[in-house]
C-alpha cells in the first residue's frame, strides 16, 4: 500500500527475512516487511507509558502526568468508577442515575479500563455490553426532511419508543430486587427497556492444514420488552464496552494524518478502502471527522463521555441534555431526576473532570518484545499485512493544554478509519456515514493484556471472539486478503504472529 | 460469577510506579540488592497489623450488633445513642484497614469491599428520603418521590407525622411490605457489581440511625471535645427521629434490616480476618508471608507500597477528597449521615503510617481521639526501618516527615469537626488553606515519596523474563 510505504519508508529493512522466507504466502501478499524494531516500540504510549508492576491496570494516569493535574485526575475517576445512585440522595452530585440505564458506572462497563463481559450462556441478561438500535428510513412515519436531521444530528433514526439503546437496566424496586424478590411481587414504576440474552451460534473454522478453531456469533435474544413489541424495520447492533485508555492521545493525533491513510476509492488497488466518517459534533454544532466510537460516530473526547453518560447511565449533562427516555415513554420522563438548578444530572465542569479522566489514561508498556517468536511474528503482521489498517505509529501533535500528551511517538495499532469487514461482523445498522458492513479499526494496544486486567477478553465489536486468533478469523471484506495470507502461513507463524498481537 | 471475582482481584492498582525501563534508566545509583531476611519481617508486621485492625473491626463490629439488638428490643433516646456511638466505635478500626486495598489482598479478592463500604448509598432505595425545596436536587423537579418535605425551607426538618404512613413510602425496601428483608436481598446475584444500588454495609447502617443530613449552614456547637455531645445532638449528622423506631408504622422493617445488615457485615469481616489469621497454611496470610525468591520479596514490597500509595493519592485525597472540593456538593463525603467523614480522613491516612512504621496503635472506643483499646497492637518492624537498613535513610526520613505533615493537616480536620465545623461544613469554605485543601496536598506528596521510595528500591524494574539475546537494533539477524 503506497501511502504506509511512505510514511515508514525510513525504517525499512532492506534485507529479506531469510528465516521465514519458507513460509507460504498467498498469492499478492503484501510487499512489505517490518521496519526495523525500535526501542521506541516498548512504550506504545510513549512517556505516557505506564509499567505493569506490581499489577496490570488500564486505569492509571499517563506516566508524565503533572502532579499538580494528578488530584484532578481522580476526582475524574471518582465519578468514572464510583456508583451512580437514584435519585434523590443526600449526596447530591452522585445521583440522578437512569431512570432507566445500561450500567451504574462508566468503569462497571469497562472493567477496570478494559472491556465489558459478555455471558457465555442465555441464562445471564447483558449487563455490559449493549444494543443499539435504529429505524430504517422506509419504516419511519418522520417526514424526509426529519429523517435528514435526525441522521445528521444524531447518525440514524431513533426507534419512536426505545429511542437508539436499549436500557436494560431500571431504577424501579421490582428491577433491583429482582434476584431477591418472587416476580410479580412489586410492580416496576419504570421499567426496564428489556432483559437481553444472548444465544450463541457455534461454528467450527477448518484451517488449509486442517487444524480447527471454534468460533460462535451471538444472536441477540429479547426476554422481555418493557414497552412493547418493537415492530418492523428496527435494526439491532450489539456492542460490548472498548478499552478505554489512551485517547487523549488518539485525539491528538492530526486529522491529516488519518486522512492521509484513507483510500476511499481504492486507488492503489489492495483491497482496501478506509475512509473517515463525518459526524455531529454538538459542542461545536457543527459536522467534523469521527475517531472515536465503534463506527467513528463520534469526534471528540467530550462527546464520547457525555454521550456514555446520557445513553448508557441516564446521567443528562450540557452536551447530552436528555433523559434516556422517549416521548412515549412517560413513566420514565415523569421519575425523578438528578437535576441541579441549570437542569443538568452532571454540569458542565464535572463532565470536565471525566473527560481529563478519559484522556489522561495511560497505554501499558508492552512485554516480550525480544521474545523471538514475538520478533517473528512482528515480521509476519507487515507481511500478511495487518498493518494496512491497524497502522502501528502516529506522532500525536503539540499540544499546550496537554503537555504531557504533546507530540508523543504512540503506537495505537489503528488507522481510526472505517472499513468493510464484510458480511459476518455487519450489524447492517447505518451510523452517519458508516455503513452497516463498515467499522472503526480498533487499536490493537493493550489487547493482550486484557484478561488479566479484567479476566474477560471479549474481542470484536460484540464480543465474539474469545482470542486474537478468532478475532482475525473473522475478518472479512476488506481485510479478506489479509486473512487468507494469514490462514495459509504455518500453525507455528500463525501464533508468532498472535503472540506479536498480544505483546502490544 | 467468576470474572468478577477475579476481576476483584487485580484492584485499581498500582499509582506507583511510572514506566519501569525509564524509572531505573533514570536512577544515578543503582537500587540495593533485596534483603530477603529484612523483608520477610516487613511482611510479617504487615500480616500482623492486617490480622489485627481486621480483628479490632470484626469486634466492633459485633460490639455494634449487640447496640442493634438493644435498640430494637428497647426502642429509646437512649439505645438509638447507643447504637450511633457504636457505630462510630465500629468505624476506628475499619478505617485503619483500608490501606491493605488495592493490592489484591482479601478484602478486594474476596469482592466484599463493596458490600462493607461502597459509597455513594442508594439511599432512596432504602428508606424514605426528603424531597423539599431547598434548590438544587431536593427542588421540585423531584416528582413522584416520597414526600417527607415540610415543602418550605426544610433546613434541618424532617416531617415526623408523616413518616410512613403514605402511599408514597411504598417505593423503599422499608416502606413496601411486600419485599422481603433477609439475607438474599443483600446478596449479589448474578450481575454482581451491578446488581442493584448501595444498600449494604457500614453506611446502610448509618443511614438508618442516623437518617439524612439536611444541615446546610454552619452547626451549633458542641463544647469540642466530647463526641457523646454530638451525637447525642441532632447538631451533627442526619435528622432520623426516634419514632422510626418506634411508633412508625415500619419501625419493625427498620429494626429488621438493621439486624440483616450488621450480620452480614460481620461474616464480611470475619472471611477478611479469617485469610489473616496465623497457623492456616492455605490462607492468604500464608502465601503473602512466605517468600519464595527476590522477585517474590519485591513483588510483596511493591504491593504493600500500592496500597499505601493509592489510597494516600487516589482514593483518599482524590476520590474523596478533591471531588469534594471539585463537586461544590455539600455532603459529597464519605460518612455523609453520621458527618463521621473527619474520622474517615484521620483513620485512612493513619493506616499508611501504621504501614510504613511497622506499628498499630489499636483504636479509640470513647471517641476522644486517643486509641484506648490496645489488646491487639503491633510494634513491629516497618518499611522506615527496612529503608535505613538498605542504606536508602534519606527516604525514609523524607517519608516519615511528609507523614507527619499529614497527620498535621487532618488533625485539623478532626479539630474542626470537634468544635462544630465537620467536613461538610469545611468544603463549603474551600480555600487554599483549608484544612481540607493543605490535607489533600500534604497526601499528595506523601504519594510521591512513597513512590520515590519504590523506585530507590529498585521496585519499578520491569524484568523482562523472555528477553532473549537477540540484538535489539537489527532483530531479525542472529534471532
Amino acid at each position: 500500500m503506497k501511502i504506509i510505504f511512505l510514511l515508514f519508508s525510513s525504517f525499512f529493512l532492506l534485507s529479506a527475512c531469510d528465516k521465514y522466507s519458507d513460509s507460504k504466502l498467498a498469492e499478492g501478499y503484501s510487499s512489505l516487511s517490518a521496519p526495523k524494531l525500535i526501542n521506541a516500540e516498548n512504550k506504545p504510549g510513549g512517556d505516557t507509558t505506564v509499567s505493569i508492576k506490581p499489577f496490570v491496570s488500564f486505569q492509571l494516569p499517563a506516566a508524565n502526568l503533572d502532579n499538580n493535574l494528578r488530584p484532578t485526575f481522580h476526582a475524574g475517576k471518582a465519578l468514572a468508577n464510583q456508583p451512580w445512585v437514584k435519585a434523590p440522595t443526600i449526596t447530591t452530585a452522585r445521583d440522578g442515575l437512569g431512570p432507566i440505564y445500561n450500567a451504574r458506572t462508566c468503569l462497571s462497563c469497562h472493567i477496570k479500563g478494559g472491556k465489558g463481559f459478555i455471558p457465555t450462556d442465555n441464562k445471564t441478561p447483558l449487563t455490559s455490553t449493549l444494543v443499539r438500535l435504529s429505524l430504517l428510513p422506509s419504516f419511519s412515519t418522520l417526514t424526509k426532511e426529519e429523517q435528514a436531521t435526525a441522521i445528521k444530528k444524531s447518525g440514524n433514526i431513533d426507534h419512536p419508543v426505545y429511542g437508539d439503546q436499549i436500557q436494560s437496566q431500571s431504577i424501579s424496586l421490582a428491577h433491583q430486587l429482582r434476584h431477591s424478590q418472587k416476580p410479580g411481587r412489586i410492580k416496576h414504576d419504570v421499567a426496564p427497556e428489556a432483559y437481553i440474552h444472548i444465544n450463541w451460534i457455534e461454528k467450527t473454522f477448518i484451517y488449509p492444514d486442517q487444524h480447527q478453531v471454534t468460533l460462535r456469533a451471538p444472536e441477540i435474544d429479547f426476554q422481555y420488552l418493557g414497552y412493547g413489541s418493537l415492530g418492523k424495520g428496527t435494526v439491532f447492533s450489539l456492542r460490548v464496552a472498548p478499552m478505554i485508555h489512551g485517547m487523549g492521545l488518539i485525539s491528538l493525533i492530526s486529522e491529516h494524518d488519518i486522512l492521509a491513510l484513507s483510500d476511499e476509492q481504492d486507488e492503489n488497488q489492495d483491497g482496501i478502502s478506509g475512509r473517515p466518517n463525518y459526524v455531529w459534533d454538538a459542542g461545536k454544532q457543527t459536522t467534523a471527522m469521527g475517531r472515536f466510537g465503534l463506527k467513528a460516530n463520534k469526534p471528540t473526547l467530550d462527546m464520547i463521555v457525555a454521550g456514555a453518560f446520557a445513553n448508557d447511565l441516564g446521567i443528562n449533562n450540557p452536551l447530552a441534555p436528555n433523559q434516556p427516555c422517549t416521548a412515549l415513554q412517560a413513566s420514565c420522563s415523569n421519575i425523578a431526576n438528578g437535576n441541579d438548578e441549570n437542569g443538568f444530572e452532571l454540569p458542565a465542569d464535572l463532565l470536565q473532570l471525566v473527560v481529563n479522566f478519559n484522556r489522561d489514561l495511560a497505554p501499558v508498556q508492552r512485554r516480550n518484545s525480544h521474545d523471538k517468536n514475538v520478533l517473528a511474528g512482528r515480521e509476519l503482521f507487515y507481511q500478511v499485512g495487518c498493518n494496512q489498517c491497524h497502522n502501528p505509529r502516529f506522532t500525536t501533535q503539540k499540544s499546550s493544554v496537554s503537555a504531557h500528551l504533546s507530540e508523543q511517538i504512540i503506537w495505537p495499532y489503528s488507522d481510526f478509519l472505517l472499513h468493510d469487514m464484510g458480511p459476518d461482523l455487519a450489524d447492517g445498522r447505518a451510523d452517519f456515514l458508516a455503513s452497516g458492513n463498515e467499522w472503526r479499526t480498533p487499536p490493537l494496544w493493550g489487547v493482550g493484556l486484557l484478561s488479566q486486567v479484567n479476566g474477560m477478553a471479549t474481542l470484536l465489536h460484540d464480543g465474539r471472539a474469545r482470542t486474537v486468533e478468532e478475532a482475525i478469523l473473522w475478518h472479512g471484506g476488506e481485510a479478506e486478503l489479509a486473512k487468507n495470507r494469514f490462514i495459509v502461513l504455518e500453525k507455528k507463524d500463525r501464533e508468532r504472529l498472535i503472540a506479536f498481537v498480544n505483546s502490544l | 460469577m467468576k470474572f468478577i471475582k477475579l476481576a476483584a482481584c487485580i484492584t485499581s492498582a498500582s499509582l506507583l510506579i511510572a514506566c519501569g525501563g525509564e524509572s531505573s534508566s533514570n536512577n544515578s545509583t543503582p537500587a540495593p540488592a533485596i534483603n530477603i531476611e529484612k523483608a520477610q519481617l516487613v511482611l510479617n508486621t504487615n500480616a500482623d497489623i492486617a490480622l489485627a485492625a481486621y480483628t479490632d473491626s470484626v469486634d466492633t463490629a459485633k460490639v455494634l450488633k449487640t447496640a442493634l439488638t438493644a435498640l430494637k428490643e428497647t426502642p429509646s433516646t437512649e439505645t438509638l445513642t447507643a447504637a450511633k456511638k457504636a457505630w462510630l466505635v465500629a468505624r476506628e478500626p475499619y478505617g485503619q484497614t483500608e490501606v491493605y486495598r488495592f493490592r489484591n489482598s482479601p478484602v478486594d479478592a474476596l469482592d466484599v469491599e463493596g458490600d462493607l463500604n461502597a459509597w455513594p448509598l442508594g439511599e432512596a432505595l432504602i428508606d424514605y428520603v426528603n424531597t423539599g425545596n431547598d434548590g438544587d436536587d431536593f427542588d421540585n423537579d423531584q416528582i413522584g418521590v416520597t414526600e417527607h418535605g415540610l415543602g418550605e425551607d426544610i433546613s434541618a426538618v424532617i416531617d415526623v407525622t408523616n413518616a410512613s404512613t403514605q402511599a408514597a413510602n411504598t417505593n423503599t425496601i422499608i416502606g413496601n411490605t411486600d419485599i422481603v428483608i433477609n439475607d438474599a436481598l443483600l446478596a449479589k446475584g448474578l450481575t454482581a457489581d451491578d446488581e442493584h444500588d448501595v444498600i449494604s454495609g457500614y453506611h446502610a447502617i448509618e443511614f438508618l440511625l442516623w437518617g439524612q443530613d439536611l444541615n446546610t449552614e454552619d452547626q451549633s456547637t458542641t463544647d469540642g471535645t466530647d463526641r457523646d455531645d454530638a451525637v447525642n445532638t441532632t447538631a451533627a449528622g442526619g435528622q432520623r427521629p426516634l419514632t422510626d423506631f418506634t411508633t412508625d408504622l415500619h419501625a419493625d422493617r427498620r429494626h429488621h434490616f438493621l439486624e440483616v445488615v450488621v450480620n452480614k457485615l460481620i461474616a464480611d469481616l470475619e472471611a477478611v480476618q479469617a485469610e489473616w489469621a496465623k497457623n492456616d497454611t492455605a490462607n492468604y496470610r500464608a502465601q503473602f508471608t512466605s517468600i519464595v525468591d527476590a522477585a517474590d520479596a519485591k513483588q510483596k514490597l511493591t504491593e504493600i507500597l500500592t496500597g499505601m500509595g493509592t489510597l494516600s493519592e487516589g482514593e483518599l485525597a482524590g476520590e474523596r477528597m478533591q471531588i469534594a472540593f471539585s463537586s461544590n456538593s455539600q455532603e459529597d463525603e464519605h460518612s455523609c449521615f453520621s458527618d463521621n467523614t473527619h474520622r474517615d480522613i484521620w483513620l485512612n491516612a493513619e493506616g499508611v503510617s501504621n504501614s510504613f512504621y511497622g506499628s498499630y496503635a489499636g483504636y479509640d472506643s470513647d471517641l476522644d481521639g486517643i486509641d484506648d483499646v490496645t489488646t491487639n497492637a503491633v510494634d513491629g518492624y516497618g518499611i522506615d526501618e527496612y529503608l535505613t537498613e538498605v542504606g536508602l535513610e534519606g527516604i525514609a526520613v523524607a517519608t516519615s516527615a511528609a507523614l507527619t505533615l499529614t497527620e498535621t493537616n487532618y488533625k485539623l480536620i478532626d479539630t474542626s469537626a470537634r468544635e462544630g465545623s465537620p467536613f461538610d461544613v469545611l468544603i463549603m469554605n474551600a480555600t487554599e488553606t483549608s484544612p481540607v485543601a493543605l490535607t489533600i496536598k500534604s497526601l499528595n506528596a506523601q504519594s510521591r515519596l512513597i513512590q520515590s521510595a519504590a523506585n530507590q528500591l529498585g521496585l519499578g524494574t520491569v524484568v523482562e523474563a523472555d528477553a532473549s539475546d537477540c540484538n535489539t537494533e537489527t532483530p531479525t539477524a542472529g534471532c
